[in-house]
């Protein structure tokens, strides 16, 4: 029988990081929007504040990829 | 059942807003200002450019930074209202700015009681709130005090209801002060109704129209002592559903007959401030003092409120506030420098700075 234990588990690791990153950005995805509407010098600084979160799901994936590479 | 309101990007928008708000050393340079030109000329480079180049066009001097203020105002409390229409959110606003129309009406209804003509009354209103410059046109256009409320019933809006209710009483003791305060009820009433759930937000609003009934009450019971009214008539005019005090206590207040008997008995509540006025104040009854320091406290409460929760609607309540308070101030500077007040009397005069 298949182990399925290690997608699974590789699985749980990537979709909750994407979804705390999909929360995260928008929240300050609405946020961002009505700051710039106010300010717009500051896209920038909004650009930079919307890709923090990317880290959650980023983070994610290396862990789902190292549990396929390196669990046996 | 507790509802949730996205306040992520209004808040975002209104701190934006709150940042363009005139920094403590701007009204320090303002103060310091020898004219009202050159108080014009400070303004030209912040945030109220627009407005006083636009009303420059048709006014000069004092009246130029009334109506570019009043504007500026309306506009920044239109703006919040426009981005929470039909949100969640806009039920707490409209109470908010509810204020302005009751404001607004009771304005035109004391014009129309002595004759003023349209345009001096049309100076007088802040369009902040549900009812807009036509609307209000219109109301200034009426003949007389039953136009304006006929006006109002006609159109179907809210506070037509309590003016007729008491239009009869109105008629038969020719005293506008029964129906400001048949309209301060009803718009009390029903902002308390309004915000009734356990939500922060509902809370945060109850707490500031507590207040603003307490703040209202009191400059009652002062008058009403100074202008030695019964209690059996002061008892219809005072207000349920205060943060402090109850009716029960304001009536004590009002049978001690004295300004300084009923400052007293505020002194075990937040309202004790009123006890440190200087003693002149006291003898000579001069309530126009105790009703600034009330206003400056109701300020304060309201712009404190701005370190509430980032995402609620504490934001939007503190803003209101500091802008209320930012518009009046300037108006006052303005005021003060044309009636040559020295520096230290106009600093005396502003409400918080």
């Amino acid at each position: 029988m298949a182990d399925w234990s290690i997608p699974i588990g590789a699985g749980i690791a990537f979709g909750v990081g994407a979804l705390g990153t999909a929360w995260a950005q928008s929240k300050i995805g609405t946020a961002g929007a009505g700051t710039i509407a106010e300010r717009p010098e500051t896209f920038g600084y909004m650009v930079i504040l919307e890709a923090i979160p990317e880290t959650l799901v980023i983070l994610g994936f290396v862990v789902a990829a190292m549990i396929i590479i390196m669990v046996k | 059942m507790v509802i949730r309101v996205d306040f992520e990007y209004v808040n975002a928008r209104v701190r934006g807003m709150k940042s363009r708000l005139l920094s403590t050393s701007v009204l320090e340079s303002l103060i310091l200002k020898p004219d009202v030109e050159s108080i014009i000329a400070v303004l030209e480079n912040t945030a109220y450019k627009e407005e006083i180049e636009r009303a420059s066009i048709q006014y000069s001097g004092l009246m130029c930074i009334e109506v570019a203020l009043r504007k500026d105002f309306t506009n920044a409390f239109r703006k919040i209202f426009n981005m929470v229409e039909g949100e969640n959110a806009e039920k707490y606003v409209k109470v908010l700015l509810n204020r302005w129309d009751v404001q607004n009406i009771k304005t035109i209804l004391r014009g129309k009681n002595v004759h003023m003509i349209p345009a001096e009354i049309l100076e007088c209103l802040v369009p902040a709130g549900k009812l807009d410059d036509t609307t209000l046109i219109e109301l200034i256009k009426q003949p007389d005090v039953k136009a304006v409320i006929d006006l109002l019933a006609t159109w179907g809006i809210e506070y037509a209801e309590p003016l007729t209710r008491n239009f009869k009483e109105y008629t038969e003791k020719r005293d506008l002060a029964i129906l400001e305060i048949a309209i301060d009820k009803f718009r009390y009433e029903n902002a308390i109704d309004a915000v009734k759930g356990d939500s922060y937000d509902d809370r945060i609003i109850r707490e500031m129209i507590a207040i603003e009934i307490d703040v209202t009450n009191i400059k009652t019971v002062l008058k009403m002592i100074r202008d030695k009214i019964d209690i059996e008539e002061a008892q219809t005019c005072l207000i349920n559903g205060g943060s402090k005090l109850d009716i029960k206590r304001l009536l004590a207040m009002i049978r001690t007959g004295t300004i300084e008997g009923a400052i007293k008995h505020l002194g075990t509540t937040p309202y004790n401030f009123l006890l440190k006025l200087p003693q002149e104040a006291f003898r000579a009854g001069k309530i126009s003092v105790f009703e600034r320091e009330l206003e400056k406290y109701l300020v304060k409460k309201g712009i404190s409120k701005f370190f509430g929760d980032p995402l609620s609607i504490a934001i939007i309540v503190g803003y209101l506030a500091a802008k209320y308070n930012e518009s009046t101030n300037i108006r006052i500077i303005a005021r003060c420098k044309t009636a040559d007040f020295t520096e230290k009397e106009l600093r005396e005069e502003l409400i918080y700075v």
